[in-house]
This record gives structure tokens, sequence and C-alpha cells, in this order.
């Protein structure tokens, strides 16, 4: 697949999902809970694993829109950089929370021989006026050997 | 012993990173990579891993968070900042670890990251309440 240029790339910036709601439900935290190897949280507690796939499910965008934005090669051609998860309320069970996101920048980078864009996503959880969470993904959507583009 | 700057948080272990935990991530997340559930196509691909599946990011982080909160309590962490330079392996056996920073009032400051055979995959920092401990 050839590479796509850095301006059509950097065309999506600023690009804001649709937005909406999302609510965990007793279940879906159960499950994702067993998955992190913990005991259920006490209290309606949601296991704070949740704040990858809320955000973006609750923002009414998925991961394959994200690689499909990015103009990803492939699923196997991204690379997680970091996560970063700010917590002002705990997550709570059966809690309905509205959710923001946009895609805040793309950088195109080359090192140790490796071309790839950074691409940096930003999501907001509120419940009534309180800001309850915030996730910022950057995931490297990997472009091939510097030396091909 | 008292909570202050270089303090070891006991550490937390998964004995051994499931597959059927990784498909069922998989579903919940809606997350379409064949990574995390097709090994054969793991084995095919230049990782060299053999045939594996690799873990969800967001997996091998919660393995610190679930440290966190056996030490801090459940609810915690108010941030966690993660970079994730190696990748989480089917059958791995992998220990999360960290190691106090700075004590702000009732924040501490910590180091945090996922081991296997002494390499750390992921690395990273939190804030944490400490209403609990200290």
């Amino acid at each position: 697949m050839q590479t796509p240029s850095e301006e059509s790339v950097k065309e999506i910036i600023g690009h804001e999902f649709p937005g909406g709601e999302y609510l965990i439900a007793h279940w879906e935290n159960f499950l994702l809970t067993e998955c992190t190897g913990s005991e259920l949280l006490p209290d309606g507690l949601a296991h704070p694993v949740a704040l990858f796939h809320v955000p973006i499910l609750g923002a009414s965008t998925s991961i394959g829109e994200m690689f499909e934005l990015g103009k990803a090669n492939s699923p196997f051609s991204i690379g997680i950089e970091s996560y970063e998860w700010e917590i002002h309320q705990p997550l709570l069970e059966e809690t309905l929370y509205k959710v923001f996101g946009k895609i805040e920048g793309v950088e195109r980078k080359s090192e140790a021989g490796r071309l790839f864009d950074r691409i940096q996503f930003r999501f907001q959880l509120t419940h009534g006026s309180v800001e309850v969470a915030s996730s910022t993904i950057i995931w490297h959507y990997n472009r091939g050997r510097a030396d091909e583009s | 012993m008292k909570v202050e700057a270089g303090f070891e948080i006991p550490s937390w272990e998964m004995p051994s990173v499931e597959r059927s935990r990784m498909r069922t991530m998989a579903a919940i997340l809606r997350d379409p990579n064949p990574v995390h559930w097709d090994a054969d196509l793991v084995d095919s691909l230049p990782f060299e891993v053999g045939k594996k599946t690799i873990n969800q990011g967001p997996l091998g982080l919660s393995y610190m968070v679930n440290m966190l909160h056996e030490w801090a309590g459940p609810g915690c962490v108010k941030r966690i900042f993660m970079t994730f330079p190696h990748i989480v392996l089917s059958e791995d056996r992998v220990v999360a670890k960290g190691l106090v920073t700075e004590v702000k009032g009732s924040s501490i400051e910590c180091d945090i990251w996922l081991e296997r055979d002494g390499v750390r995959l992921l690395e990273g920092n939190a804030t944490v309440g400490a209403d609990q401990i200290l």
C-alpha cells in the first residue's frame, strides 16, 4: 500500500467525533474486570480499564474507524505510544456518561529508519455538568521504512 | 513502613496471560485487530514470537491498576500515564511493580511498570489518592 501524503493525513487534525452517551452495564463491568484478573470492585465501581473503550464507543466512533481515519495500512501497522487517563471521579456502573472526542494532532516522524504518523486523540467524559475523566491516546501509524517514502 | 519517596509498592502478579481473556476483551472493545485472537496470523507476521496472541495494551495497563488498588484501595487512581515499549504475549508471566517518587499532601506520585523476566514491557507513572494509606 502506498504511503499517504503527510498533508492528507493532517487533514484529520481537529476532527470531532459525533459524541454521545455511554452506560457501563453491570455485566460489561463484570466481564471487563474478570479480564484484568481482579475481583469485581465494591460499591458499583467500574474498573478504570473501561477508560480505554468507553470514551471511544461513547463518542460514537470505534477502533476500526480510528484506524481508517489515520489511513492505517492494516491493523498490524498500528503501535501504541502512550495512554493517559485522568480520573476526577471514579467511574461507576449503570451511570450515563456524556462523551466528547476529537483528533488533537498529527505529526509525521522518522526514527531509527522507520516512518510513521503520530496521531493524538483526546476524549472527555462528563456526568451532568461535572467532568469525570479524560483519555488521551497516542498511536503510531507505521508507514514502513523511512527510505521507502 | 512509612510511605515516602523510594517506597516499593507491593507487586501484583499475573501468573499467565490468558488467550480467552484477550478474546473477551476484544469483543467488549469491538477491537477488530486479529493479533489478539489469531495465533496463526501472529505466527505469520514478523514479530517472531511463534503461535502466540498479543495482549491488548489496556489489559497490560490494568495489571498496574490492580496493583495500585490492592495497595491504596479501589478508586485510588487519579491519573495514569503508560508507554508500551514491548508487547505482552499469551502465556506470559508478568509482574506489576511500582516505586513512590513523591508524596504531596494526600496524593502520591509513583513510577509503575510491568515486567517479564526482569524486562520492563510497559512503563509509566501514576497519581494515587492516599486517603486510605497515609
